[in-house]
């Protein structure tokens, strides 16, 4: 009689449960640098669908609005495929390596070559994962970094002079155009070397507001004063807003065809209503009408013109005023949106030591910011301007894409839900 | 037509006490008051009136006469045709806001051609004002490096003189026609003998071989008389029927034509003319959607066309999106009512940028 030794029931679930998967961890906080989300990859894949159908439509005929979009869309769509490949390569190099009849030399070969296409991967997802996360509205244009001292007297005025000047440092350093367009200090007069009340920096170079997105809210300062007599360590406080800078929109109503203008109206858009004779027309009747009605469609502004007795010249009369309305509005929205950013950005509450989004440490010679997380111990770097100060933005900038990433997610899958 | 309310001629006086006047031809309120403004332009601008009362007793001279029917465009002198101030006289019909929108669309189409040929002849019969060859010229020319001859014919004498002095107007106005031949001619389109007959008028045919005109023409346009007697009475308004001349609107009678056939009178005989002159793009003006389908199956009948369209009161704007097909399957263009006939045939279809 044989009969097979009695297993206990764990050591018979460790058979069947592969070694090497019980040391992996299921659950991590540390991000992947090869994988994309799922919904991120869904809708990279729409949108290069979407790309596809749109230059087909281009190709029967021009289209500002679409046009505009394939340019916006093009950067996934190549990230996309240069994503896939490397995908498609790791997942062939790994099949080959686990094949048993690949032999033995081949196989090293796969092993070399796999690493290496491992980190095209990584940085295939990483382009991907940028490409796809909305860039600001307002990230190409020049932006204003206003500083003004906070919570701590004098001290954070002093402050506030040592910040505009990392600023400045650091611009002169990247070879970024700047302007003071305003300087005041604390007895309201220009020199400098006295404490700063409200300074205004203009940096003029394209992109400088996705730039300097990072810098806006309160920058800490921890250090004994050159105002204190006893030595003691003082915590202060500056704010720091950056606004993007919108010039007045230098397309006036001579440039109506450019669609960049907030002149330009596509046709498409406009319902002409032309008032004319009930019943035959024509011959039949001599009608001394003449209106012309134009209505925008996407805003519904309707004008309305019945001035001069040539139909054509009320029509060209109307689309004048409709143009120069809807132009109005786009203004009026823009300046909305702005002031609404100003708000948002700091709060007149939010002025505090508390809200602080990096804290400059004098006595241990470290800079902190709070929302990355990252530390740096270079404060003199940093207060010239220099590549340490650059290593900080650079982190924050990273936090707050992933930061935008994740809002899409929630927004995919609440939109799915 | 139905009583006006006397609720409106009390607004009415209430804004203006000429204003209950130009109720009448006009019905309302809103268009009244565009008139009287107009009138008001008028005299300021041209009439010879030198003080406040004379204005005045001007003004309410001209409302009365507007009261009674008479067209605004005989009172002013003037019509606006396109961009165009066409200079109007009783006894010539006053140009039609929907006959310019159809010529404006046809220049639109042969403007966006890049085959046109250096030189295109244009032949329009029952010219009246001499409204389309000038609107068609200067449209044209406006935008395209090309030499232009146009020829307006019409069988009556009062239109020739009045186009002729329209065109003396846009010459004295220092408008652009250099490079292009307008010239107008009086002759008869139909050829056949009928009551009332002027010898002393010529055929059309005839007096294009002895005016020294060309016998071939590139587009042939026409707004020939269209209505029928019975239409005549029952669908033109008062004012047309008492101040405009019978004789652009309806056809001469014949014997042993019916109503209908008596308002489609002059198609067969343009078709032929188009035939004869060689002309490469068609374009009629008609009353309606009934008549535009009569007139294209006249058209195939002819057998020399390779495409027919239909055109309505508006062929431009939203036209292209929403040509839906009718009976007989040509492509109806544009909103409003059916209006005009547009026939192309070998080098025509590559000018209008249609399909071969």
């Amino acid at each position: 009689m044989t009969t097979a030794p009695w297993i206990c029931r764990t050591c018979l679930s460790r058979f069947v449960r592969p070694l090497a998967r019980s040391n992996a961890r299921f659950q991590s906080t540390r991000s992947s640098k090869e994988t994309i989300p799922a919904g991120l990859l869904a809708r990279a894949r729409n949108i290069a669908i979407e790309h596809k159908q749109l230059t087909e439509k281009l190709a029967n005929g021009f289209d500002a609005r679409a046009a505009k979009k394939i340019g916006e869309y093009s950067p996934i769509v190549e990230a996309l495929k240069a994503w896939e490949k490397a995908n498609e390569s790791v997942g062939e190099l790994t099949s080959l390596i686990h094949d048993p009849e690949t032999d033995a030399e081949l196989r090293e070969l796969a092993a070399e070559d796999l690493s290496a296409t491992r980190a095209t991967l990584a940085d295939a997802s990483q382009s991907l994962t940028t490409s796809l996360v909305p860039v600001h509205p307002f990230a190409h244009l020049p932006c204003l970094i206003e500083i003004r001292p906070g919570a701590g007297g004098s001290e954070a005025a002093i402050f506030a002079g040592d910040l505009l000047r990392m600023y400045q440092a650091f611009c002169n350093r990247k070879g970024l155009r700047t302007m003071l367009l305003k300087y005041e200090n604390i007895n309201g007069g220009q020199e400098a070397g006295i404490p700063l009340s409200e300074a205004i920096l203009e940096v003029g170079t394209e992109n400088a507001y996705g730039m300097f997105r990072c810098e806006a809210g309160v920058h800490r300062v921890q250090r004994v004063p050159v105002t204190e007599s006893k030595g003691r360590t003082h915590t202060s406080a500056a704010s720091v807003l950056v606004l993007p800078s919108i010039e007045e929109n230098t397309l006036g109503e001579e440039d109506v065809d450019d669609p960049e203008s907030d002149y330009y109206i596509d046709p498409k858009e406009v319902k002409t209503e032309v008032m004319r004779a009930r019943g035959a027309g024509g011959q039949h009747v001599n009608t001394t009408e003449s209106a012309v009605r134009l209505t925008h469609i996407p805003t519904n502004i309707v004008v309305s013109i019945q001035d001069s007795r040539s139909q054509p010249k009320n029509k060209e009369k109307a689309w004048r005023l409709l143009r120069s309305r809807v132009a109005q509005l786009r203004r009026e929205k823009r300046e909305e949106e702005l002031a609404a950013m100003k708000r948002s950005v700091v709060g007149v509450a939010k002025m505090g030591r508390g809200d602080k989004v990096r804290t400059y440490n004098w006595g241990q010679q470290r800079v902190t910011d709070h929302r990355s997380g990252t530390t740096v111990h270079d404060l003199n770097d940093v207060m010239d301007g220099g590549q340490t100060l650059e290593k900080v933005m650079e982190s924050v900038r990273n936090w707050l894409m992933e930061r935008d990433v994740e809002a899409l997610l929630a927004e995919e899958s609440s939109s799915k839900t | 037509m139905p009583r006006l309310p006397t609720s409106l001629i009390r607004a009415a006086r209430l804004i203006d006490p000429l204003l209950p006047l130009l109720l009448r031809p006009c019905r309302d309120l809103r268009s009244a008051q565009n008139e009287l403004r107009w009138l008001c332009e008028h005299i300021q601008n041209h009439a010879g009136a030198r003080n406040i009362t004379e204005r005045t007793a001007l003004l309410k001279k001209l409302v009365q006469e507007r009261s009674t029917g008479k067209p605004l465009q005989y009172i002013l002198g003037t019509e606006f045709f396109g961009d165009f101030e066409i200079e109007c006289r009783p006894g010539v019909l006053i140009p039609r806001q929907e006959t310019a929108a159809s010529i404006t669309q046809l220049v639109h189409l042969l403007r966006k051609s890049k085959s046109l040929p250096p030189e295109l002849r244009i032949l329009d019969l029952c010219t009246g004002t001499g409204c389309i060859p000038l609107l068609f010229q200067d449209e044209l020319s406006k935008h395209q490096d090309i030499r232009l001859e146009l020829l307006g014919v019409d069988i009556s004498k009062k239109a020739i003189q009045l186009a002729r002095s329209n065109l003396a107007k846009l010459r004295s106005q220092g408008k652009p026609t250099a490079g292009n031949k307008i010239s107008f001619m009086r002759a008869d389109v139909l050829d056949d003998a009928r009551e009332g007959y002027d010898h002393e008028i010529p055929k059309l045919m005839s007096a294009l071989e002895s005016q020294h005109k060309s016998s071939t023409w590139d587009i042939l346009i026409s707004n020939p008389p269209y209505v029928s007697p019975s239409e005549y009475w029952k669908t033109t308004t008062r004012s047309v029927r008492c101040f405009e001349p019978q004789l652009a609107l309806v056809p001469p009678p014949s014997h042993g034509l019916k109503d209908l056939d008596q308002g489609d009178r002059f198609y067969p005989r343009l078709l032929h003319i188009a035939r004869d002159v060689a002309a490469k793009i068609v374009l009629f003006e008609v009353a309606d959607l009934d008549q535009a389908l009569r007139v294209t199956g006249m058209a195939r009948q002819a057998g020399i066309f390779s495409g027919i369209e239909i055109w309505r009161d508006d062929p431009g704007g939203s036209a292209e999106l929403e040509s839906t097909y009718a009976s007989g399957d040509f492509p109806i263009v544009g909103s409003g009512n059916g209006r005009s006939v547009l026939c192309w045939r070998g080098e025509g279809a590559v000018w209008l940028g249609k399909h071969v």
